[in-house]
């Protein structure tokens, strides 16, 4: 399983002076499910944007694939969900966002027409793909812009909270989308509630914009001290089960929950 | 945002976005929406070319009719043409007006010791309409036809790719420039109360264009990522819609290449 992005001391700074991201290190192997957290303002997007490309670090770099530094020769290998969808949609109506990426990338109509088919169907974007992008709602343009970059279907995902401002039934929609993605998916989100549902791997990002923690979801979304440090909570099954179970039994997910009650396991 | 200077901006952004978005008249059965697009962009350019050579009103009024003519055959509701059409020949209007003056001729009125001439009233309202109709035409084209298949049409006709780039992106980046301003009004509206004063208007309308300048250059910046995401740093390669060429087409083509040739025949008499 070689590695799909290795960073390394990667720095950014803004004009103003803010350093959002320092000295980060790491490596994404092929297939791997990732959770990049972190509280609000610690530089998951910044870093998302620099792991995609997006944006030129002030210091290090970020190699793809074993193989090159230049996002731009890999772009088709790299679906890159911006935070915003207002940022992604600036076509004229839906379809066309969603065709955007596959055209752009050399794809064959066809191909794309059947991912744009299978993508609508998934998503409940039937009734709006020939509406122009700004007429929807929040929650109809979070999940056109999922469905803009699942559309060339790339080998590695960066999605920057995905799941803003869309109903539950398209979260759990948009999280089994996810976890089908046959590449290797990186989740950026200031929530652990969805992390072990899809993740296997947390990298914490601490205030400071460097890795305060990364390691296995159990042993990261179990750590209360450290994640209270960083101004985050542990999901809802590990607050509940809290001095009832031990950590490295709690169920990480409502599901898993559900499923120990049930075997009496709890 | 309220009063005369809000009420004003809300309005005119409102119309603007709204006049941007045709796909819905694209997405008709009509008789332009039927055509292959390149054909469309050829024989509408043909058509607006053949405007701008015109020096007559009478042929001028020809072409307007024409225009009309296609619009009704598209299902184009005329009242969203004219809103389309009317701002640029307005504007015009308002720069060639001093001709109407300037220009040596029989004088047909005076006012504040101007004497308006029968040679500069024709010439402003001939190039008032040419510039109505040219801009009808080529409204025409965005009306009825999907904006990646104009895109798509362009560089299937070999049109250098620098200038598909810069027309695709200026194209959607007026209908991010029109969104960013609602907002802006939106959220103000959403904290503000009552009648402003006039000159409460004005201090709202200089804060908001300060705002709307800055936040604009950091959309135009994200937006740009978002491009690059997906293959915006290479050049625009929308899917082609694929058409045959039919009767129609040829029709089309042959009315623009007839009025281009009869245009020149009427001007320069050939």
């Amino acid at each position: 399983m070689g590695p799909v992005i290795e960073a390394e001391n990667l720095t950014h700074e803004y004009p103003d002076g803010t350093t959002a991201i320092q000295d980060v290190s790491l490596t994404i192997g092929e297939g791997e499910r990732v959770a990049v957290v972190g509280a609000n303002g610690s530089g998951k997007t910044t870093l998302q944007l620099a792991l995609g490309g997006l944006i030129e670090p002030t210091a290090g770099s970020v190699e793809y694939f074993g193989e090159t530094t230049d996002a731009e020769a890999v772009r088709e290998r790299l679906g890159v969900l911006l935070q915003d969808p207002d940022d992604y949609l600036f076509n004229t109506t839906v379809r066309e966002d969603i065709e955007y990426g596959p055209a752009q990338l050399g794809q064959s109509r066809e191909t794309a027409a059947c991912r744009v088919e299978t993508l609508a169907d998934d998503l409940g974007l039937n009734g709006l793909l020939d509406r122009p992008p700004f007429r929807l709602s929040g929650g109809e343009k979070q999940r056109a812009a999922v469905a803009s970059v699942l559309a060339f279907d790339p080998d590695v995902l960066l999605l920057d909270e995905p799941f803003g401002a869309v109903d539950a039934t398209y979260r759990e929609r948009i999280r089994r989308r996810i976890v089908d993605h046959e590449g290797t998916v990186v989740l950026f989100t200031p929530s652990l509630d969805l992390v072990a549902a899809i993740a296997d791997r947390v990298i914490l990002v601490g205030q400071n914009g460097t890795i305060a923690a990364d390691g296995a979801v159990r042993e990261v979304v179990t750590d209360r001290s450290l994640l209270a440090e960083q101004g985050l909570r542990p999901p809802p099954t590990v607050r509940l089960f809290e001095g009832i179970t031990p950590d490295d039994e709690v169920p990480l997910t409502i599901a898993a929950a559900r499923q120990s009650l049930l075997n009496g396991e709890l | 945002m309220t009063g005369v200077v809000g009420r004003s901006v809300e309005s005119i952004t409102a119309a603007l976005r709204a006049v941007f978005t045709a796909e819905q008249v694209a997405a008709t059965d009509g008789f332009l929406q039927r055509r292959d697009p390149r054909v469309t962009l050829v024989a509408v350019a043909g058509l607006a070319l053949a405007v701008m050579i015109t020096r007559t009103i009478p042929v001028t009024l020809g072409f307007a009719g024409l225009t009309l003519a296609l619009a009704l055959l598209s299902a184009v509701p005329l009242r969203r043409l004219f809103a389309r059409a009317a701002v640029v020949p307005l504007v015009s209007a308002l720069i060639v007006l001093p001709q109407a003056v300037l220009l040596p001729g029989e004088v047909v009125a005076s006012a504040f010791g101007l004497a308006i001439t029968d040679a500069g009233v024709a010439y402003v309202v001939l190039f008032t309409l040419r510039v109505g109709v040219g801009v009808a035409l080529l409204s025409l084209i965005v009306l009825t036809t999907p904006f990646s298949a104009v895109v798509a049409a362009l560089r299937q006709l070999r049109v250098p790719v620098a200038l598909v780039w810069v027309i695709a992106i200026t194209y959607r980046y007026l209908f991010l420039f029109f969104d960013e301003l609602q907002r802006l009004i939106l959220a103000r509206n959403s904290r503000t109360k009552g009648e402003a004063t006039l000159r409460g208007g004005w201090r709202d309308g200089r804060r908001v264009a300060g705002t709307f300048l800055l936040r604009t250059l950091d959309r135009g910046e994200r937006v740009g990522r978002g491009m690059r995401a997906r293959g915006g740093a290479r050049p625009p390669s929308p899917y082609r819609r694929s058409r045959s060429v039919d009767a129609g087409d040829y029709a089309l083509l042959i009315v623009a290449a007839v009025a281009v040739v009869g245009s020149g025949v009427i001007r320069w008499g050939l």
